[in-house]
Protein backbone atom coordinates (compact mmCIF):
# COMPACT_ATOMS: atom_id res chain seq x y z
CA UNK A 1 0.00 0.00 0.00
CA UNK A 2 1.28 3.07 -0.74
CA UNK A 3 -0.95 5.73 0.37
CA UNK A 4 -2.19 6.26 3.42
CA UNK A 5 -5.85 4.33 3.92
CA UNK A 6 -7.23 7.32 4.49
CA UNK A 7 -6.76 8.56 1.17
CA UNK A 8 -9.98 8.49 -0.12
CA UNK A 9 -11.85 9.96 2.90
CA UNK A 10 -12.41 13.02 4.14
CA UNK A 11 -10.78 14.36 6.90
CA UNK A 12 -12.48 17.24 9.21
CA UNK A 13 -11.22 20.56 8.69
CA UNK A 14 -8.81 21.74 10.99
CA UNK A 15 -10.43 24.19 13.05
CA UNK A 16 -7.46 26.46 13.24
CA UNK A 17 -4.48 27.52 10.91
CA UNK A 18 -1.68 29.45 11.44
CA UNK A 19 -1.76 30.92 8.00
CA UNK A 20 -3.70 34.02 8.15
CA UNK A 21 -1.93 34.42 11.97
CA UNK A 22 1.43 34.56 10.17
CA UNK A 23 0.44 36.16 7.10
CA UNK A 24 -0.99 38.60 9.22
CA UNK A 25 1.66 39.51 11.48
CA UNK A 26 4.20 39.30 8.69
CA UNK A 27 2.43 42.18 6.51
CA UNK A 28 1.55 44.46 9.52
CA UNK A 29 4.90 44.50 10.60
CA UNK A 30 6.23 45.10 7.39
CA UNK A 31 3.60 48.20 7.13
CA UNK A 32 4.33 49.34 10.88
CA UNK A 33 7.94 49.86 10.46
CA UNK A 34 7.67 51.34 7.41
CA UNK A 35 5.02 53.93 8.25
CA UNK A 36 6.86 54.57 11.56
CA UNK A 37 10.21 54.82 9.61
CA UNK A 38 10.22 58.85 9.81
CA UNK A 39 10.42 59.10 13.24
CA UNK A 40 13.07 56.27 13.60
CA UNK A 41 16.94 57.38 14.18
CA UNK A 42 17.78 56.22 10.55
CA UNK A 43 19.93 59.14 8.20
CA UNK A 44 17.48 60.99 5.52
CA UNK A 45 16.91 58.36 2.66
CA UNK A 46 17.76 61.40 -0.22
CA UNK A 47 21.10 62.84 0.97
CA UNK A 48 24.50 61.50 -0.50
CA UNK A 49 27.34 61.26 1.35
CA UNK A 50 30.02 60.51 -1.30
CA UNK A 51 32.55 59.29 1.22
CA UNK A 52 30.15 56.45 2.17
CA UNK A 53 29.87 55.05 -0.82
CA UNK A 54 28.90 50.97 -1.00
CA UNK A 55 29.39 50.07 2.75
CA UNK A 56 28.29 46.67 3.30
CA UNK A 57 25.45 46.06 5.75
CA UNK A 58 26.44 46.63 9.28
CA UNK A 59 28.86 49.52 8.79
CA UNK A 60 29.09 52.21 11.33
CA UNK A 61 29.89 55.41 9.85
CA UNK A 62 29.39 59.14 11.46
CA UNK A 63 25.93 59.09 10.56
CA UNK A 64 25.40 55.80 12.27
CA UNK A 65 24.97 52.31 11.59
CA UNK A 66 24.03 51.59 8.25
CA UNK A 67 21.91 48.08 9.24
CA UNK A 68 21.46 47.71 5.75
CA UNK A 69 24.50 49.04 3.91
CA UNK A 70 24.72 52.08 1.70
CA UNK A 71 24.26 52.71 -2.26
CA UNK A 72 26.20 54.36 -4.94
CA UNK A 73 25.81 57.80 -3.59
CA UNK A 74 26.34 57.25 -0.10
CA UNK A 75 22.71 56.66 1.16
CA UNK A 76 21.24 54.20 3.86
CA UNK A 77 19.57 51.50 2.54
CA UNK A 78 17.34 50.73 5.07
CA UNK A 79 16.12 54.51 4.94
CA UNK A 80 15.09 54.06 1.19
CA UNK A 81 13.82 50.90 1.37
CA UNK A 82 11.24 51.88 4.19
CA UNK A 83 10.67 55.03 2.10
CA UNK A 84 10.41 53.21 -1.25
CA UNK A 85 8.00 50.79 1.07
CA UNK A 86 5.50 53.53 1.85
CA UNK A 87 5.37 54.90 -1.46
CA UNK A 88 4.81 51.48 -3.44
CA UNK A 89 2.45 50.78 -0.76
CA UNK A 90 0.45 54.25 -0.93
CA UNK A 91 0.14 53.86 -4.94
CA UNK A 92 -0.69 50.00 -4.87
CA UNK A 93 -3.26 50.74 -2.36
CA UNK A 94 -4.88 53.87 -3.88
CA UNK A 95 -4.72 51.72 -7.33
CA UNK A 96 -6.54 48.79 -5.89
CA UNK A 97 -9.33 50.86 -4.53
CA UNK A 98 -9.98 52.67 -7.51
CA UNK A 99 -10.33 49.27 -9.54
CA UNK A 100 -12.43 47.53 -6.74
CA UNK A 101 -14.84 50.80 -6.63
CA UNK A 102 -15.19 50.75 -10.16
CA UNK A 103 -14.93 46.78 -11.18
CA UNK A 104 -17.87 46.50 -7.89
CA UNK A 105 -20.28 49.56 -9.51
CA UNK A 106 -19.94 48.00 -13.11
CA UNK A 107 -20.28 44.30 -12.01
CA UNK A 108 -23.08 44.96 -9.46
CA UNK A 109 -24.76 46.83 -12.20
CA UNK A 110 -24.31 44.26 -15.18
CA UNK A 111 -25.70 41.51 -12.69
CA UNK A 112 -29.31 43.51 -11.70
CA UNK A 113 -29.44 45.06 -14.53
CA UNK A 114 -28.77 41.91 -17.37
CA UNK A 115 -29.69 42.25 -20.97
CA UNK A 116 -27.43 44.48 -23.28
CA UNK A 117 -26.34 46.17 -20.55
CA UNK A 118 -24.58 43.16 -18.80
CA UNK A 119 -23.50 41.94 -21.72
CA UNK A 120 -21.78 45.29 -22.76
CA UNK A 121 -19.64 45.17 -19.61
CA UNK A 122 -18.99 41.97 -20.44
CA UNK A 123 -17.27 42.74 -23.47
CA UNK A 124 -15.29 45.52 -21.49
CA UNK A 125 -14.35 43.24 -19.22
CA UNK A 126 -13.35 40.90 -21.93
CA UNK A 127 -11.29 43.47 -23.78
CA UNK A 128 -9.13 44.76 -20.28
CA UNK A 129 -8.24 40.92 -20.00
CA UNK A 130 -7.31 40.58 -23.18
CA UNK A 131 -4.87 43.67 -23.49
CA UNK A 132 -1.08 42.96 -21.65
CA UNK A 133 -1.54 45.33 -19.12
CA UNK A 134 2.12 46.09 -18.10
CA UNK A 135 2.59 46.98 -21.98
CA UNK A 136 -0.48 49.43 -22.05
CA UNK A 137 1.12 51.22 -18.70
CA UNK A 138 4.47 51.13 -20.19
CA UNK A 139 2.57 53.38 -22.95
CA UNK A 140 0.66 55.59 -20.69
CA UNK A 141 3.62 56.54 -18.54
CA UNK A 142 5.95 56.91 -21.72
CA UNK A 143 2.68 59.12 -23.14
CA UNK A 144 1.98 61.26 -20.64
CA UNK A 145 5.04 61.44 -18.01
CA UNK A 146 6.14 59.14 -15.08
CA UNK A 147 4.15 61.10 -12.18
CA UNK A 148 2.74 59.38 -8.92
CA UNK A 149 -0.98 60.44 -10.16
CA UNK A 150 -0.26 58.91 -13.46
CA UNK A 151 0.85 55.39 -12.33
CA UNK A 152 -2.00 55.16 -9.67
CA UNK A 153 -4.64 56.00 -11.87
CA UNK A 154 -3.45 54.22 -14.61
CA UNK A 155 -2.48 50.59 -12.55
CA UNK A 156 -6.27 51.35 -10.85
CA UNK A 157 -8.42 52.11 -14.47
CA UNK A 158 -6.83 48.41 -16.10
CA UNK A 159 -6.98 46.17 -12.93
CA UNK A 160 -10.98 46.59 -12.34
CA UNK A 161 -12.41 43.18 -14.50
CA UNK A 162 -11.33 40.71 -11.83
CA UNK A 163 -13.23 42.92 -9.35
CA UNK A 164 -16.46 43.27 -12.13
CA UNK A 165 -16.64 39.57 -12.78
CA UNK A 166 -16.78 38.78 -9.03
CA UNK A 167 -19.26 41.03 -8.41
CA UNK A 168 -21.41 40.47 -11.13
CA UNK A 169 -21.78 36.59 -10.14
CA UNK A 170 -22.43 37.76 -6.68
CA UNK A 171 -25.16 40.17 -7.58
CA UNK A 172 -26.54 37.37 -9.97
CA UNK A 173 -27.08 35.35 -6.64
CA UNK A 174 -28.31 37.76 -4.59
CA UNK A 175 -31.52 39.23 -6.80
CA UNK A 176 -33.12 35.92 -6.65
CA UNK A 177 -33.24 35.85 -2.89
CA UNK A 178 -36.18 36.90 -1.70
CA UNK A 179 -35.36 39.85 0.43
CA UNK A 180 -34.35 41.60 -3.10
CA UNK A 181 -37.44 40.96 -4.06
CA UNK A 182 -39.17 42.45 -1.29
CA UNK A 183 -37.66 45.57 -1.06
CA UNK A 184 -38.33 45.81 -4.87
CA UNK A 185 -41.88 45.13 -4.52
CA UNK A 186 -41.42 47.98 -1.43
CA UNK A 187 -40.70 50.46 -4.55
CA UNK A 188 -37.16 51.40 -3.84
CA UNK A 189 -34.72 52.74 -6.20
CA UNK A 190 -32.45 50.52 -8.04
CA UNK A 191 -30.17 52.96 -6.61
CA UNK A 192 -30.80 52.15 -3.58
CA UNK A 193 -31.39 48.38 -3.99
CA UNK A 194 -27.89 48.05 -5.46
CA UNK A 195 -25.92 50.24 -2.50
CA UNK A 196 -28.42 49.68 0.50
CA UNK A 197 -29.02 46.52 -0.34
CA UNK A 198 -26.73 44.23 -2.17
CA UNK A 199 -23.50 46.05 -1.86
CA UNK A 200 -23.14 45.01 1.73
CA UNK A 201 -23.39 41.35 0.69
CA UNK A 202 -20.68 41.70 -1.81
CA UNK A 203 -18.38 43.29 1.23
CA UNK A 204 -17.03 39.72 2.06
CA UNK A 205 -16.06 38.29 -1.25
CA UNK A 206 -14.88 41.54 -2.18
CA UNK A 207 -12.48 42.01 0.50
CA UNK A 208 -10.77 38.59 0.11
CA UNK A 209 -10.39 39.41 -3.24
CA UNK A 210 -8.51 42.47 -2.30
CA UNK A 211 -6.25 40.74 -0.44
CA UNK A 212 -5.47 37.97 -3.26
CA UNK A 213 -5.29 40.71 -5.56
CA UNK A 214 -2.94 43.10 -4.05
CA UNK A 215 0.41 41.07 -4.23
CA UNK A 216 -0.33 40.78 -7.96
CA UNK A 217 -0.14 45.05 -7.71
CA UNK A 218 2.55 45.14 -5.82
CA UNK A 219 4.74 43.11 -7.70
CA UNK A 220 3.39 45.01 -11.33
CA UNK A 221 4.24 48.30 -9.42
CA UNK A 222 7.68 46.77 -8.69
CA UNK A 223 8.17 45.50 -12.34
CA UNK A 224 7.52 49.15 -13.48
CA UNK A 225 9.39 50.64 -11.52
CA UNK A 226 12.47 48.14 -12.41
CA UNK A 227 12.15 48.79 -16.25
CA UNK A 228 12.14 52.82 -15.06
CA UNK A 229 9.14 53.80 -16.00
CA UNK A 230 7.61 54.55 -12.60
CA UNK A 231 8.20 56.88 -10.15
CA UNK A 232 11.97 58.23 -10.88
CA UNK A 233 14.89 57.92 -8.98
CA UNK A 234 16.02 59.81 -6.31
CA UNK A 235 13.16 58.89 -4.87
CA UNK A 236 12.93 55.49 -4.09
CA UNK A 237 10.63 52.59 -4.68
CA UNK A 238 10.93 49.31 -4.08
CA UNK A 239 10.65 48.31 -7.77
CA UNK A 240 13.62 51.38 -9.12
CA UNK A 241 15.61 50.48 -5.71
CA UNK A 242 15.97 47.07 -7.59
CA UNK A 243 16.47 48.47 -10.49
CA UNK A 244 19.39 51.20 -10.06
CA UNK A 245 20.93 48.01 -7.86
CA UNK A 246 21.35 45.88 -10.72
CA UNK A 247 23.83 48.21 -12.19
CA UNK A 248 26.11 47.85 -9.50
CA UNK A 249 25.04 43.89 -8.40
CA UNK A 250 28.82 42.59 -8.32
CA UNK A 251 30.17 45.35 -6.26
CA UNK A 252 26.96 45.28 -3.79
CA UNK A 253 24.47 42.24 -3.68
CA UNK A 254 22.57 43.91 -0.70
CA UNK A 255 21.54 46.63 -2.99
CA UNK A 256 19.19 43.82 -5.26
CA UNK A 257 18.82 41.74 -2.21
CA UNK A 258 17.18 43.26 0.44
CA UNK A 259 14.50 45.50 -1.66
CA UNK A 260 13.45 42.12 -3.14
CA UNK A 261 13.39 40.38 0.14
CA UNK A 262 10.19 43.12 1.50
CA UNK A 263 8.60 42.66 -2.29
CA UNK A 264 8.00 38.88 -1.00
CA UNK A 265 7.62 39.36 2.50
CA UNK A 266 4.97 41.91 1.59
CA UNK A 267 3.30 39.31 -1.49
CA UNK A 268 3.98 36.00 1.08
CA UNK A 269 1.85 37.92 3.69
CA UNK A 270 -1.03 38.87 2.03
CA UNK A 271 -1.70 35.50 0.26
CA UNK A 272 -1.50 33.88 3.47
CA UNK A 273 -3.83 36.44 4.96
CA UNK A 274 -5.97 36.15 1.91
CA UNK A 275 -5.82 31.89 1.76
CA UNK A 276 -6.67 31.85 5.46
CA UNK A 277 -9.82 34.38 4.85
CA UNK A 278 -10.52 32.41 1.32
CA UNK A 279 -11.11 29.40 3.83
CA UNK A 280 -12.75 31.08 7.00
CA UNK A 281 -15.29 32.80 5.29
CA UNK A 282 -15.91 29.85 2.79
CA UNK A 283 -16.01 31.90 0.11
CA UNK A 284 -15.83 31.11 -3.57
CA UNK A 285 -14.32 33.55 -6.19
CA UNK A 286 -15.04 31.23 -9.37
CA UNK B 1 -22.73 23.36 -30.46
CA UNK B 2 -22.33 24.83 -33.42
CA UNK B 3 -24.14 27.79 -32.31
CA UNK B 4 -22.04 27.86 -28.67
CA UNK B 5 -18.83 28.01 -30.77
CA UNK B 6 -20.06 31.06 -33.75
CA UNK B 7 -21.48 33.21 -30.45
CA UNK B 8 -17.94 32.74 -29.06
CA UNK B 9 -16.22 33.58 -31.96
CA UNK B 10 -18.60 36.89 -32.60
CA UNK B 11 -17.56 37.58 -28.73
CA UNK B 12 -14.06 37.71 -30.20
CA UNK B 13 -14.24 39.39 -32.82
CA UNK B 14 -15.78 41.71 -30.61
CA UNK B 15 -13.27 42.41 -28.24
CA UNK B 16 -10.72 42.37 -31.32
CA UNK B 17 -12.32 45.57 -32.59
CA UNK B 18 -12.65 47.07 -28.87
CA UNK B 19 -9.15 46.38 -28.13
CA UNK B 20 -8.27 48.09 -31.88
CA UNK B 21 -10.45 50.80 -30.47
CA UNK B 22 -8.79 51.55 -27.43
CA UNK B 23 -5.08 51.46 -29.52
CA UNK B 24 -6.04 53.73 -31.88
CA UNK B 25 -7.39 56.06 -29.29
CA UNK B 26 -4.33 55.84 -26.78
CA UNK B 27 -2.49 57.91 -28.62
CA UNK B 28 -5.29 60.08 -29.58
CA UNK B 29 -5.30 60.87 -25.59
CA UNK B 30 -2.48 62.92 -25.42
CA UNK B 31 -4.29 65.45 -27.75
CA UNK B 32 -1.64 65.53 -30.40
CA UNK B 33 -0.45 62.29 -31.44
CA UNK B 34 2.55 64.19 -33.84
CA UNK B 35 4.11 66.24 -31.55
CA UNK B 36 4.21 63.15 -28.88
CA UNK B 37 5.96 60.50 -31.93
CA UNK B 38 8.29 63.13 -33.44
CA UNK B 39 11.39 63.51 -31.35
CA UNK B 40 12.04 66.16 -28.82
CA UNK B 41 13.28 69.69 -29.99
CA UNK B 42 11.53 69.16 -33.52
CA UNK B 43 10.13 72.64 -34.97
CA UNK B 44 6.58 73.35 -35.57
CA UNK B 45 7.26 73.05 -39.16
CA UNK B 46 8.58 68.75 -39.23
CA UNK B 47 5.67 68.33 -36.64
CA UNK B 48 3.12 69.78 -39.06
CA UNK B 49 4.76 67.92 -42.56
CA UNK B 50 5.10 64.96 -39.87
CA UNK B 51 1.03 65.37 -39.09
CA UNK B 52 0.44 65.61 -42.54
CA UNK B 53 2.33 62.64 -43.45
CA UNK B 54 0.66 60.54 -40.98
CA UNK B 55 -3.00 61.50 -41.50
CA UNK B 56 -3.08 63.09 -38.30
CA UNK B 57 -4.80 66.02 -39.50
CA UNK B 58 -8.03 64.25 -40.81
CA UNK B 59 -11.18 63.77 -39.12
CA UNK B 60 -10.89 60.98 -35.91
CA UNK B 61 -13.53 58.77 -37.71
CA UNK B 62 -11.62 58.59 -41.12
CA UNK B 63 -8.37 57.71 -39.45
CA UNK B 64 -9.43 54.93 -37.21
CA UNK B 65 -11.47 53.48 -40.70
CA UNK B 66 -8.22 54.05 -42.46
CA UNK B 67 -6.13 52.22 -39.62
CA UNK B 68 -8.30 49.10 -39.55
CA UNK B 69 -9.01 48.63 -43.11
CA UNK B 70 -5.06 48.82 -42.90
CA UNK B 71 -4.76 46.04 -40.17
CA UNK B 72 -7.15 44.03 -41.71
CA UNK B 73 -5.40 43.95 -44.70
CA UNK B 74 -2.38 42.85 -42.87
CA UNK B 75 -0.34 46.39 -42.25
CA UNK B 76 0.12 47.32 -38.85
CA UNK B 77 2.13 50.32 -39.68
CA UNK B 78 5.62 51.57 -39.92
CA UNK B 79 8.47 51.59 -37.39
CA UNK B 80 9.26 55.42 -36.97
CA UNK B 81 12.82 53.98 -35.52
CA UNK B 82 14.24 51.56 -37.79
CA UNK B 83 11.74 52.66 -40.80
CA UNK B 84 10.84 49.15 -41.36
CA UNK B 85 6.95 47.56 -41.51
CA UNK B 86 6.43 46.53 -37.64
CA UNK B 87 5.18 43.16 -38.97
CA UNK B 88 8.75 42.39 -40.05
CA UNK B 89 10.29 43.56 -37.01
CA UNK B 90 8.22 41.60 -35.05
CA UNK B 91 8.41 38.41 -36.86
CA UNK B 92 12.07 38.27 -36.57
CA UNK B 93 11.79 38.26 -32.29
CA UNK B 94 8.34 35.58 -32.29
CA UNK B 95 10.73 32.62 -32.33
CA UNK B 96 12.58 33.64 -29.54
CA UNK B 97 9.86 34.35 -27.24
CA UNK B 98 7.90 31.21 -28.34
CA UNK B 99 11.12 29.23 -27.12
CA UNK B 100 11.07 30.83 -24.20
CA UNK B 101 7.68 30.68 -23.13
CA UNK B 102 6.88 26.70 -24.33
CA UNK B 103 9.99 25.76 -22.27
CA UNK B 104 8.98 27.35 -19.43
CA UNK B 105 5.66 26.47 -19.82
CA UNK B 106 6.28 22.90 -20.54
CA UNK B 107 8.55 22.80 -17.17
CA UNK B 108 5.98 24.87 -14.82
CA UNK B 109 3.56 22.19 -16.07
CA UNK B 110 5.66 18.74 -14.85
CA UNK B 111 6.89 20.04 -12.12
CA UNK B 112 3.59 21.64 -10.83
CA UNK B 113 1.43 18.76 -11.42
CA UNK B 114 3.50 16.55 -9.49
CA UNK B 115 4.21 19.08 -6.27
CA UNK B 116 -0.12 19.26 -6.50
CA UNK B 117 0.17 15.27 -6.46
CA UNK B 118 2.68 15.03 -3.84
CA UNK B 119 0.70 17.71 -1.70
CA UNK B 120 -2.74 16.32 -2.45
CA UNK B 121 -2.08 12.23 -1.61
CA UNK B 122 0.19 13.21 1.74
CA UNK B 123 -1.97 16.04 2.70
CA UNK B 124 -1.03 17.76 6.08
CA UNK B 125 2.44 15.87 6.12
CA UNK B 126 5.78 17.17 5.78
CA UNK B 127 6.23 16.59 2.09
CA UNK B 128 2.82 18.45 1.57
CA UNK B 129 4.32 21.57 3.73
CA UNK B 130 7.48 21.32 1.64
CA UNK B 131 6.18 21.38 -1.79
CA UNK B 132 3.61 23.78 -0.45
CA UNK B 133 6.47 26.07 0.99
CA UNK B 134 8.33 26.01 -3.01
CA UNK B 135 4.75 26.51 -4.50
CA UNK B 136 4.66 29.77 -2.25
CA UNK B 137 7.74 31.18 -2.85
CA UNK B 138 7.72 30.82 -6.67
CA UNK B 139 4.20 33.00 -6.67
CA UNK B 140 5.72 35.49 -3.66
CA UNK B 141 9.31 36.26 -5.68
CA UNK B 142 8.98 38.99 -8.54
CA UNK B 143 10.35 37.35 -11.98
CA UNK B 144 12.63 39.65 -12.08
CA UNK B 145 14.26 39.43 -8.59
CA UNK B 146 14.62 35.82 -8.83
CA UNK B 147 16.28 36.47 -11.71
CA UNK B 148 19.09 38.82 -10.65
CA UNK B 149 19.52 36.44 -7.67
CA UNK B 150 20.12 33.45 -10.26
CA UNK B 151 22.69 35.69 -12.34
CA UNK B 152 24.05 36.91 -8.90
CA UNK B 153 24.35 33.03 -7.90
CA UNK B 154 25.47 30.94 -10.83
CA UNK B 155 26.90 33.70 -13.43
CA UNK B 156 28.64 36.01 -11.25
CA UNK B 157 29.48 33.12 -7.48
CA UNK B 158 29.39 30.19 -9.14
CA UNK B 159 30.16 31.20 -13.07
CA UNK B 160 28.08 27.60 -13.99
CA UNK B 161 25.77 29.69 -16.52
CA UNK B 162 25.97 32.58 -18.59
CA UNK B 163 24.25 35.61 -17.80
CA UNK B 164 22.78 36.91 -20.69
CA UNK B 165 22.40 35.79 -24.66
CA UNK B 166 20.54 33.82 -26.70
CA UNK B 167 21.40 30.52 -28.83
CA UNK B 168 22.91 27.76 -26.93
CA UNK B 169 20.55 25.56 -23.92
CA UNK B 170 22.83 26.95 -21.03
CA UNK B 171 21.54 30.47 -22.12
CA UNK B 172 17.67 29.17 -22.15
CA UNK B 173 17.77 27.81 -18.68
CA UNK B 174 17.66 30.62 -16.35
CA UNK B 175 15.36 32.64 -18.16
CA UNK B 176 13.23 29.76 -18.51
CA UNK B 177 13.27 29.54 -14.81
CA UNK B 178 12.40 32.71 -13.99
CA UNK B 179 9.73 33.05 -15.93
CA UNK B 180 8.02 29.37 -15.41
CA UNK B 181 8.53 29.82 -11.39
CA UNK B 182 4.92 31.13 -10.86
CA UNK B 183 3.09 29.23 -13.25
CA UNK B 184 4.99 26.55 -11.31
CA UNK B 185 3.96 27.61 -8.31
CA UNK B 186 0.02 28.47 -9.51
CA UNK B 187 -0.36 24.69 -11.40
CA UNK B 188 0.55 23.34 -8.53
CA UNK B 189 -1.77 24.85 -6.09
CA UNK B 190 -4.74 24.67 -8.55
CA UNK B 191 -3.44 20.57 -8.97
CA UNK B 192 -3.53 20.04 -5.15
CA UNK B 193 -6.75 21.99 -4.67
CA UNK B 194 -9.15 20.37 -7.61
CA UNK B 195 -7.19 17.09 -6.74
CA UNK B 196 -8.60 17.03 -3.07
CA UNK B 197 -11.91 18.49 -4.13
CA UNK B 198 -12.05 15.16 -6.48
CA UNK B 199 -10.80 12.53 -4.15
CA UNK B 200 -13.86 12.41 -1.70
CA UNK B 201 -16.73 11.84 -4.78
CA UNK B 202 -18.83 9.20 -5.10
CA UNK B 203 -16.93 7.58 -8.01
CA UNK B 204 -13.65 7.56 -6.67
CA UNK B 205 -14.82 5.25 -3.89
CA UNK B 206 -16.82 2.74 -6.45
CA UNK B 207 -12.93 2.77 -8.55
CA UNK B 208 -11.71 1.58 -5.20
CA UNK B 209 -14.12 -0.59 -4.51
CA UNK B 210 -13.73 -2.48 -7.91
CA UNK B 211 -10.24 -3.42 -6.72
CA UNK B 212 -8.23 -1.09 -8.63
CA UNK B 213 -5.27 -0.09 -7.57
CA UNK B 214 -4.21 3.23 -5.66
CA UNK B 215 -1.93 4.05 -8.22
CA UNK B 216 -4.48 3.55 -11.38
CA UNK B 217 -6.92 5.17 -9.83
CA UNK B 218 -4.96 8.28 -8.70
CA UNK B 219 -4.11 8.77 -12.21
CA UNK B 220 -6.63 7.73 -14.29
CA UNK B 221 -9.82 8.79 -12.30
CA UNK B 222 -8.49 11.20 -10.04
CA UNK B 223 -5.76 13.52 -11.70
CA UNK B 224 -7.45 13.39 -15.06
CA UNK B 225 -10.37 14.95 -13.63
CA UNK B 226 -8.28 17.48 -11.45
CA UNK B 227 -6.29 18.41 -14.80
CA UNK B 228 -9.68 20.27 -16.38
CA UNK B 229 -9.30 23.48 -14.22
CA UNK B 230 -5.61 23.29 -15.27
CA UNK B 231 -6.24 23.46 -18.65
CA UNK B 232 -8.30 26.54 -18.49
CA UNK B 233 -5.76 28.36 -16.03
CA UNK B 234 -3.01 28.08 -18.92
CA UNK B 235 -5.21 29.87 -21.17
CA UNK B 236 -5.59 32.53 -18.61
CA UNK B 237 -1.53 32.34 -18.51
CA UNK B 238 -0.98 33.60 -22.06
CA UNK B 239 -2.17 36.87 -21.05
CA UNK B 240 0.23 37.45 -17.78
CA UNK B 241 2.92 35.88 -20.25
CA UNK B 242 4.03 38.31 -22.03
CA UNK B 243 4.34 40.48 -19.12
CA UNK B 244 6.44 38.17 -17.78
CA UNK B 245 8.61 37.54 -20.64
CA UNK B 246 8.99 41.75 -20.77
CA UNK B 247 10.66 41.75 -17.68
CA UNK B 248 12.60 38.28 -18.01
CA UNK B 249 14.10 39.37 -21.84
CA UNK B 250 15.03 42.58 -20.56
CA UNK B 251 17.05 40.96 -17.34
CA UNK B 252 18.46 37.84 -19.65
CA UNK B 253 19.13 40.71 -22.63
CA UNK B 254 16.66 38.31 -24.77
CA UNK B 255 15.94 38.99 -27.63
CA UNK B 256 12.50 38.50 -27.90
CA UNK B 257 9.09 40.51 -28.09
CA UNK B 258 9.19 41.74 -24.68
CA UNK B 259 12.52 43.17 -25.15
CA UNK B 260 11.11 44.77 -28.54
CA UNK B 261 8.40 46.18 -26.66
CA UNK B 262 10.16 47.88 -23.44
CA UNK B 263 12.92 49.07 -26.57
CA UNK B 264 10.08 50.33 -28.29
CA UNK B 265 8.62 52.44 -25.87
CA UNK B 266 11.53 53.85 -24.66
CA UNK B 267 12.53 55.14 -28.45
CA UNK B 268 8.72 56.24 -28.31
CA UNK B 269 8.27 54.30 -31.08
CA UNK B 270 4.68 54.31 -31.32
CA UNK B 271 3.51 51.78 -34.11
CA UNK B 272 5.38 49.19 -33.29
CA UNK B 273 3.83 49.33 -29.25
CA UNK B 274 0.30 49.17 -30.95
CA UNK B 275 1.38 46.65 -33.11
CA UNK B 276 2.38 44.54 -30.26
CA UNK B 277 -0.15 45.13 -28.04
CA UNK B 278 -2.43 44.38 -30.77
CA UNK B 279 -0.95 41.35 -31.51
CA UNK B 280 -0.55 39.40 -28.10
CA UNK B 281 -4.41 40.55 -27.41
CA UNK B 282 -5.15 38.57 -30.64
CA UNK B 283 -2.95 35.67 -29.15
CA UNK B 284 -4.74 35.85 -26.10
CA UNK B 285 -8.12 35.72 -27.48
CA UNK B 286 -7.57 33.46 -30.09
CA UNK B 287 -6.08 31.34 -27.42
CA UNK B 288 -8.81 31.43 -25.01
CA UNK B 289 -11.06 30.76 -27.52
CA UNK B 290 -9.13 27.31 -28.11
CA UNK B 291 -9.68 26.33 -24.60
CA UNK B 292 -13.22 27.12 -24.29
CA UNK B 293 -13.25 24.99 -27.26
CA UNK B 294 -11.30 22.44 -25.85
CA UNK B 295 -13.00 22.28 -22.56
CA UNK B 296 -16.00 21.22 -24.12
CA UNK B 297 -13.97 18.42 -25.58
CA UNK B 298 -12.71 17.55 -22.30
CA UNK B 299 -15.27 17.33 -20.05
CA UNK B 300 -18.36 15.18 -20.99
CA UNK B 301 -20.83 16.95 -18.62
CA UNK B 302 -20.71 20.05 -21.07
CA UNK B 303 -22.69 18.97 -23.91
CA UNK B 304 -23.99 21.85 -25.82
Amino acid sequence: MIFPTKLLSRRPRKRFSGDGVVGGGLLAAVILIALVSPWLPLPDPLTNNLADIFMPPGTTTADGTHWLGTDQLGRDLLARILSGTRLSLMVVLLAAAIAAVIGTLLGMVAGYAGGWVDATIMRLMDIQLAVPFILLILLVMALFGTTLENIIIIMGVTSWAIYARVARAKTLELRELEFVEAVRAMGFSTPRILLRHILPNLATPLIVLLTLDIPRLIVLEASIGFLGMGIQPPTPTLGNLIGEGRSYMLLAQWLVLYPGLVIAALVIGCNLLGDSLLRKTHTRLD
Amino acid sequence: MLRYILSRLGQSVLVMFGVSLLIFYSLHLTGDPAAVMMPPGSSQAEIAHFRQAMGFDQPLLWQYGHYLNAVLHGDLGQSLRYDQPVTELIVQRVPATLLLAVTALAWSTIVGVLLGLVSAIWRNSFMDLLARLLAFSGQAIPVFWLGLLMILLFSLQLRWLPSSGYGSASQLIMPAISLGAYYMSAIARLVRASLIDVLHLDYLRTAQAKGLSQWRILIRHGLRNALIPVVTVQGMYFASLLGGALVTEIIFAWPGIGRLAVQAIQNRDFPLVQAIVLLAALVFVVVNLLIDLLYVVLNPRIRL
